[in-house]
């Protein structure tokens, strides 16, 4: 469905984008993954033609998104990170125009209002100066939504929602995802990455590190979890049966062993040193943050 | 082009620019001109009461030359470099750049355009029920150059725009160009007349008018609003030079034509291949 090949885009001297490279199917959820400046929002403004890149081609469904922008834009429907629309115009205008825009019949407005997620609580003939940072969003999806595109990207959706809000939005694009949308969107939130995406690209200073399937970033967060236990009798014999029970790494602090393990290991780690006379005190989990995945995926790239 | 896109685009901008007042504080400001320039125009001779429309309009023009650059400059500007996430989504959608900036441009004409008839239009009233309709004929012809003016000069901002990107780096270059085309230009213009021996140094002068719109429009409402009696030996020259009272209207108009035209396209060049 979209096509990226060998992407680059500078800023002058700045590398943003790095000769990346990926192809994203039909009715796939893709992340681009990475941590501030890594270039995932660049990456995804070259791919909805608001960036033009300085190397490479992007194409949707075949059709260049510079020099077929029009095919190239209609299939895709596009959210950006800060919502904004003019002040004196009321939801129900703002969409109105899109519609317009679109070429779409004035009923898909009421169509896409019906959605639960898209209740603005009597506020949709209100001007959106009244607006919320988060309804200001609720209105720009429901904007995205407008014209039933195939694809929809979105940077950054849930940055400026509530809890509350992101869960609900996490539903609406599993929903989504269900209806056989291709889904693309940029994060550095790993839940949203994890409930969401199918695939990952993990973007570390405008290069892709990785290219992983969400069931191996799982298992690489799995591999990385740490459990700390603390014991009253620290010795050898504990750190033999942890490793029999299946810790991977395994590493003496005092009076406390810092276990690497698969979690579903864990049990039966604990099981194993208090059966070899292990006294527990108290034992607590580590999960990898964020960071520490990038780190992992730099510290590869740089051995390569 | 896509004329669905265009349209739709213009209506949302007129529609934007007379809820955020700018056109009607226009209006209001033009009727308010033209009523007192009408009532308090011969208060040096003494008298003040309603004059007619030829008098009106050559006092009114060299406010109209002030102002109406400068709110086309500041409306277009604003317009052009509008916020960030508006001009994502905005950009994302399946019609061109080009559509985009012709239809932003034409809804800024058009509320211009309705602030423009709106203020003179009210104001022309009173004055033909005050003063009667002699030289009513000339008075569009008048705002019509008025109106090519605001064309002008927010095809000029669309450029400053494209070319700044950032808004309060536009507002600068804005500042700068509307002090050069009201009041530096001429100045120049006078001091280039030095470098020349006399009769190159009015052709000098005649071709320079086309280097300035301002000028253009101030010429054009003249020759309009009965030339021949404000302008006097030099208008009498400068027809001469041109070939007549129809041809120089015609190639100002010409003239201004290309000051519309030139800077839009540059824009559009510009904004192409630009990072939105």
């Amino acid at each position: 469905m979209i096509q990226v090949n060998h992407l680059t885009k500078k800023f002058g001297e700045f590398t943003a984008v790095n000769d990346v490279s990926f192809e994203i199917k039909a009715g796939e959820t893709f992340a681009l993954l990475g941590p501030n400046g890594s270039g995932k929002t660049t990456a995804l403004k070259c791919l909805v033609g608001l960036m033009p890149p300085t190397a490479g081609e992007i194409k949707v469904d075949g059709a260049d998104v510079w020099k077929d922008a029009r095919r190239a834009k209609s299939l895709m429907s596009y959210l950006p990170q800060y919502v904004n629309f003019h002040d004196n115009l009321t939801a129900r205008e703002v969409m109105q125009f899109y519609c317009k825009l679109r070429k779409l019949p004035a009923a898909r407005i009421d169509d896409v209002m019906k959605g639960s997620h898209f209740n603005f609580n009597g506020f949709t003939d209100k001007p959106v100066s009244q607006f919320s940072g988060g309804m200001l969003q609720r209105l720009g999806l429901a904007v995205a939504s407008l014209p039933d595109a195939p694809i929809l990207l979105l940077d950054e959706p849930t940055a400026s929602l509530d809890p509350e809000r992101a869960i609900q939005f996490r539903e609406f694009l599993a929903n989504l995802k269900q209806a056989g949308k291709t889904i693309v969107f940029t994060s550095h939130v790993l839940a949203d990455v994890e409930q969401l995406a199918d695939r990952v690209a993990i973007l570390v200073g405008g290069k892709l590190v990785a290219l992983e399937s969400i069931t191996a970033l799982r298992q690489n967060l799995m591999l990385g979890s740490q459990m700390r236990v603390e014991l009253l009798n620290p010795g050898a014999s504990l750190i033999a049966a942890a490793q029999n029970a299946g810790a991977n790494q395994i590493t003496a602090q005092e009076s406390a062993l810092l276990i690497t393990s698969a979690p579903e290991a864990r049990m039966e780690i604990l099981a194993a040193i208090e059966t070899a006379g292990g006294k527990v005190v108290r034992f607590a989990t580590e999960e990898p943050s964020l960071e520490d995945i990038y780190l992992q995926y730099i510290k590869q790239e740089s051995t390569i | 082009m896509d004329i669905n896109a265009v349209t739709t685009i213009a209506k949302q901008e007129l529609t934007i620019n007379i809820r955020n007042k700018w056109t009607l504080i226009f209006a209001g400001v033009f009727s308010v001109l033209v009523l007192a320039i009408s009532y308090f125009g011969m208060i040096t001779a003494g008298a003040i009461g309603f004059q007619g429309f030829t008098r009106t309009s050559a006092s009114l023009l060299n406010l109209v030359l002030y102002i109406v650059p400068l709110v086309a400059l500041v409306m277009g500007t604003l317009s052009f470099t509008s916020e960030k996430g508006a001009s994502e989504m905005l950009f994302a959608q399946p019609v061109t750049r080009g559509e985009i900036w012709l239809g932003k441009l034409l809804g800024l004409f058009g509320s211009m355009l309705t602030a423009t008839l709106i203020g003179f239009g009210l104001g022309g009233f009173v004055i033909a029920m005050k003063a009667g309709t002699a030289g009513a004929l000339r008075y569009p012809l008048f705002v019509g150059f008025s109106l090519l003016l605001a064309l002008v000069f927010l095809s000029l901002s669309a450029l400053i725009a494209a070319l700044c990107q950032r808004k309060n780096r536009a507002f600068g270059v804005v500042m700068f160009l509307w002090f050069f085309f009201v009041l530096f230009y001429d100045l120049l213009v006078i001091g280039g007349t030095f470098l020349f021996k006399e009769r190159t140094a009015n052709h000098f002068i005649f071709a320079s008018l086309f280097g300035n719109p301002v000028d253009m429009t101030r010429v054009g409402s003249l020759i309009v609003l009965n030339g021949k009696e404000i302008f006097g030996v030099a208008g009498a020259a400068l027809m001469k030079f041109f070939g007549g009272e129809v041809t120089s209207i015609s190639l100002l108009v010409l003239g201004m034509t290309v000051w519309i035209v030139a800077p839009f396209l540059l824009s559009q060049r510009l904004l192409k291949r630009q990072d939105i």
